[in-house]
């Protein structure tokens, strides 16, 4: 019975998939633009991002003190060695420092914000040693001695062997190290997850860690899931908002949208010599006669350029032409007889924009 | 901070330690204990209420229910330091063999390097140590082959090896692949082999500095032995580099070399390049197989009920499906059995009695306690009196349990030779439904074909027996085995029933007989060679009436003795029974999970508006971000992001109900136009920036991709189905 549930499901799984493709590709697709919607203007548009008025605030705010009655469990789970994985959509970053600051207020807690950019897990790791060393000197029976070394001046292989330390007394001395967004962007190569599988195995480290990709799993081996951070998968929806996790994140409508690239592509025009601009023109002003074509030869322009006076030799046309690219203003693609063409990477729309705005 | 103080979570502020890469939180205070335990004992003393005998006395029961739960979280520390010793006990045993040899091993190679001259200081000082015999250049290397490609479960082998050797007069130091990455190349594993020999005291990749430590004191008495766990995985310039320069100074400091093979034994050959190869003088140990690591381990833990507690049938199989399908490690098995383990006593608040069943003096007067009166295993039987039950208490179940181990055991006793593996016959044994079918023929030694077949279907799905087959069928084994594969199985039976006085006796009987027949076989034997031919065919006769003999004997004790733990009263308090708990903290399903989180979010928000509306159509009042996943079911694999925001536009616009029946009572039209068309107009900027957040909100859940230059106007679907 079970295996019949398995393949129907695997069955289902790649059905879907083809469904989608099939229906992705079929007959009416829309070929709508973004462009046609009346869009805001980007400041206007993160000015209403940071507003929004939240939905269901009771009722989000009863779901996630439900996962209150848990806290005792999970203390008990942690306690045991293994690591707490929470997953479910919604920011889970308050439910997790409200569990930490409450419940765990046995162990020091260093919160580590994995979706920010960039995290150097060295500072963590000496930061957590430093908290640890702390710990140990309040221990009554501390038989430790003083290192000479401050920890920023040691190897990574010496923190980690220092957290990885022996329990000395009957009172266990934890650092619990609290991860949101395990899978975050800074994470989410496997060097870090390494390190971090590495200090979640640390006799002396609890880890608590919260994801948010579909994908998740797929960062760690059998080794780091099984021996190193012996998660405990925990399910805890809260859908609040993924305010902080958001902030780095572009917002679709003002990033990319025709009105953005114009309003750039035109800063930099204008920044320009006024004879740079007339280059720009004449090629604008080809592409949008011959759309169909793959784009102007570099011969042609220089040709119609010489022309109007606007270039002397082919070397000062080229010289616009880098200034074009390095803004990707313009680019460049091999035509089928193999020449090379020019084209500037925009929609005809927002061609004829930037073409009024620099006439302006 | 703000939400620890406050009660109300929902509204995250942004602070700065939200946007530093990390911060305290806060420091380790002095213990508190009663300060830990609030939040959950609420649910648990309301538990024990509801099956403890009606005492008013609310602090006395609470003060109670503390002693109880202390007693509790012992009683599973204790269990848990059972198992894990007893796994630890296990492996050892499992490898002793291996071990030993390779340390004598070790100890002989040594011998044959120091032969060559052993290392002195004079020659330690000069730089380059000067070796013109080639032969002298070669590193001994053991491949100690592991059968096995899960490098997972040797991990712990490889750690208990070098203990091992290090207690046998070895400098040992552990290598895994991770030291032999090319990206630190031969530095980082020279570093880490010094880190481990000279016990962290120098950090530095310089093999001199090991070659004068060798020199010193006493150390130059013994070898040097690098393991390396898993050398499949090992980067091969790396791994070349390294081997080539321990046997430059193989004179100096004699290494010796020990290499986990997870592939094939040829690996060395592939990885390695000729030059290298001919460094080494290899030499080959085997590990025992993983199928027998897992037998030892479901046996020594699981079967043997050696900390008094126990796995519930569906929960065996559960963890027999995930082993079998999913992960094939041992250590992922070791690691459900833990996790059940902690979910049990999480859940039963009568588990603190678990500790009557570990104790060996349990005398018959002990009982379980009064709560467990209540137990829905208990219940089941209200017809009979319910001291009696309690007074059979622990030992009594102890009786069942052992009786049943016993009989399991002596069956995967037969089942071995047809390799029947233990957590088969484990997970079969445990289902309940035994119990009903006691009465029926199922247990017969009906001839293989009158039954529902499972030798038809050869092709590999031998694992999808019906059920209480496997063990018919493995007593039916014993009908085919020739007298003296019987005569073992009977040796081992003896072994195993020992103690077991109920059992015990009836293998001695059957001993017995199977001695005088072949007394009286010999004797005529020795009488006649004529006679000795025509008894060929009487030995035949005999054998398998004692094959029968022992056939009968053994489904009269599978009938009689092995009672599944699931049919006896007060099973709850030792046996763990719930699988969805189980695997739900074992295995996460984030991408089927976030998916209905997302698709059925009224289930979880249970809010009045949206719920008592059909369920799965989007309507306005909805959270923004499922309302635009349910939006985006309706694609194919990209979604255009024109029409995702204009339905999401045409949603959010709608009106309620109850707006809708508002406006239609304000009398004159043109009025409502101009009264609603202002408020549009705000809202055009609010609804984009609410369908800018829903998209980046689904993006950090990963089911959508962002637009790339190429498709500037349409998002792709990552997930399809569940």
């Amino acid at each position: 019975m079970e295996e019949i549930d398995i393949d129907e499901e695997e069955f289902g799984f790649s059905r879907n998939y083809f469904l989608a493709k099939e229906s992705g590709k079929s007959g009416k697709k829309s070929a709508r633009k973004l462009s046609e919607i009346d869009l805001v203007d980007e400041q206007e548009l993160r000015a209403e991002v940071s507003n929004i008025e939240p939905k269901h605030e009771k009722e989000i705010a009863s779901l996630i003190n439900s996962y209150k009655s848990q806290y005792n469990d999970w203390v008990f789970e942690l306690r045991y060695g293994f690591g707490l994985l929470m997953y479910g959509f919604g920011s889970k970053k308050s439910l997790i420092e409200d569990f930490a600051s409450t419940a765990l207020t046995d162990y020091s807690v260093i919160v580590v914000n994995g979706y920010l950019q960039s995290i150097n897990l060295k500072q963590v790791a000496i930061a957590m040693a430093e908290v640890l060393w702390d710990q140990l000197k309040m221990q009554p029976k501390g038989l430790h001695h003083k290192d000479e070394q401050p920890f920023d001046s040691r190897s990574m292989d010496d923190v980690i062997g220092f957290l990885d330390g022996p329990h000395v007394s009957e009172n266990e001395c934890l650092v619990c190290l609290v991860i949101h967004n395990i899978d975050g962007p800074g994470l989410r190569d496997s060097d870090s997850q390494h390190l971090l599988s590495r200090i979640a195995s640390c006799s002396h480290v609890r880890i608590v860690a919260s994801i948010d990709h579909v994908n998740a799993p797929l960062l760690w081996d059998k080794k780091m899931v099984h021996v190193e951070f012996n998660w405990c998968w925990h399910h805890v929806p809260t859908f609040a908002a993924y305010k902080v996790e958001g902030v780095f994140h572009p917002l679709i409508l003002a990033h990319g949208g025709t009105s953005q690239t114009v309003k750039t592509a035109s800063i930099v025009l204008h920044s320009l010599t006024p004879n740079a601009q007339s280059v720009f023109k004449v090629l604008a002003q080809h592409q949008l006669a011959h759309p169909d074509q793959e784009g102007m030869p570099i011969d042609t322009l220089f040709t119609s350029c010489r022309e109007r006076f606007l270039v002397s030799s082919q070397v000062t046309l080229n010289s616009h032409l880098t200034e074009f690219k390095d803004h990707e203003l313009v680019k460049i693609r091999r035509h089928s007889d193999g020449q090379d063409c020019l084209y500037i990477p925009l929609s005809k729309d927002a061609l004829e924009k930037l073409v009024l705005e620099i006439n302006q | 901070m703000a939400p620890s103080v406050t009660d109300d979570l929902s509204l995250p502020h942004i602070s700065d330690n939200d946007l530093k890469p990390f911060f305290v939180l806060h420091k380790a205070s002095p213990r508190q204990h009663p300060a830990k335990k609030s939040a959950g004992k609420a649910r648990r003393s309301v538990k024990v209420n509801l099956s403890a005998s009606l005492d008013n006395n609310h602090e006395a029961e609470l003060l109670d229910d503390q002693s109880h739960e202390n007693l509790r979280m012992k009683n599973f520390h204790n269990a848990w330091m059972t198992i894990e010793s007893t796994i630890k006990e296990c492996m050892h045993n499992m490898n002793a063999d291996v071990f030993n040899e390779i340390d004598s091993w070790v100890h002989k190679s040594f011998d044959s390097i120091c032969s060559n001259g052993r290392p002195d200081t004079n020659k330690a000082t000069c730089s380059y140590p000067i070796v013109t015999d080639v032969t002298a250049k070669q590193l001994y290397t053991a491949l100690v082959v592991m059968n096995n490609m899960e490098f997972v479960d040797d991990l712990q082998t490889f750690a208990d090896l070098g203990v091992h050797l290090n207690s046998h007069d070895c400098h040992v130091a552990n290598l895994s692949s991770v030291d032999f990455s090319p990206k630190t190349g031969v530095g980082g594993c020279l570093r880490s082999l010094s880190r481990q020999i000279l016990k962290g005291s120098i950090d530095s990749a310089d093999i001199s500095i090991l070659a004068s430590w060798y020199m010193e004191k006493e150390n130059f008495k013994h070898p040097v032995v690098v393991i390396i766990e898993d050398m499949d995985r090992c980067s091969e310039p790396v791994l070349s580099d390294f081997i080539l320069m321990l046997s430059e100074w193989v004179i100096k400091i004699p290494v010796i070399l020990i290499m986990g093979v997870a592939t094939m034994l040829d690996a060395s050959k592939s990885i390695l390049s000729s030059k290298t190869i001919q460094h080494l003088s290899l030499f080959k140990f085997i590990l025992g197989s993983p199928a027998d690591r897992l037998d030892a381990i479901i046996e020594a833990v699981l079967v043997k009920p050696c900390t008094g507690f126990l796995l519930g049938h569906k929960v065996a199989g559960f963890i027999r499906n995930c082993f079998l399908r999913q992960d094939g490690t041992l250590t992922s098995l070791i690691r459900a059995v833990k996790m059940a383990i902690v979910q049990h006593y999480l859940m039963e608040p009568i588990s603190f009695t678990m500790k009557g069943l570990l104790d060996e003096h349990t005398s018959l007067a002990d009982s379980w306690p009064n709560q467990a009166l209540e137990l829905p295993s208990c219940e089941r039987r209200l017809s009979e009196t319910k001291s009696e039950f309690c007074l059979g208490g622990p030992s009594k179940m102890k009786e069942v349990l052992d009786l049943w181990s016993c009989v399991v055991l002596c069956l995967h006793e037969v089942g071995k030779n047809h390799k029947t593996t233990l957590l088969d016959l484990y997970y079969e044994a445990l289902d309940p439904k035994l119990c009903n079918m006691r009465d029926s023929d199922y247990l017969e030694s009906k001839p293989d074909h009158q039954r529902s077949s499972w030798n038809h279907n050869m092709n590999g799905e031998s694992v999808k027996i019906h059920k209480g087959d496997l063990i018919g069928h493995t007593i039916r084994q014993i009908r085919d085995l020739s007298p003296v594969a019987l005569f073992k199985l009977l040796e081992k039976w003896n072994k195993i029933t020992d103690g077991v006085n109920e059992i015990h006796e009836k293998v001695k009987e059957l001993q017995s007989q199977e001695k005088l027949e072949n007394n009286n076989l010999k004797e005529t034997a020795i009488r006649s060679r004529r006679q000795a031919i025509r008894n060929v065919g009487n030995f035949d006769k005999c054998t398998t009436a004692l094959n029968k003999k022992a056939a009968v004997v053994m489904s009269h004790m599978a009938r009689d003795y092995m009672q599944p733990i699931e049919s006896i009263p007060f099973h709850d308090i030792v046996c763990f029974t719930d699988v969805d708990k189980l695997q739900a903290g074992l295995l996460g399903d984030p991408r089927k999970r976030i998916q209905l989180d997302l698709l059925g979010a009224h289930t979880f928000i249970k809010c009045s508006c949206c719920s008592t509306k059909s369920g799965s159509s989007p309507i306005s009042t909805m959270h923004d971000t499922t309302l635009m996943y349910s939006l985006a079911q309706e694609y194919g694999d990209v979604i255009n992001l024109h029409d995702w925001y204009q339905s999401f536009r045409g949603i959010v616009g709608q009106q309620t109900v109850k707006d809708r029946n508002r406006s239609k009572v304000s009398p004159s039209p043109k009025k409502r136009k101009t009264a609603i068309e202002p408020q549009k107009k705000i809202t055009e900027a609010s609804i984009q920036a609410r369908f800018c957040r829903a998209v980046t909100e689904l993006q950090i859940t990963g089911l959508l991709r962002m637009p790339s230059k190429r498709r500037p106007d349409y998002v792709q679907r990552v997930a399809f189905g569940l």
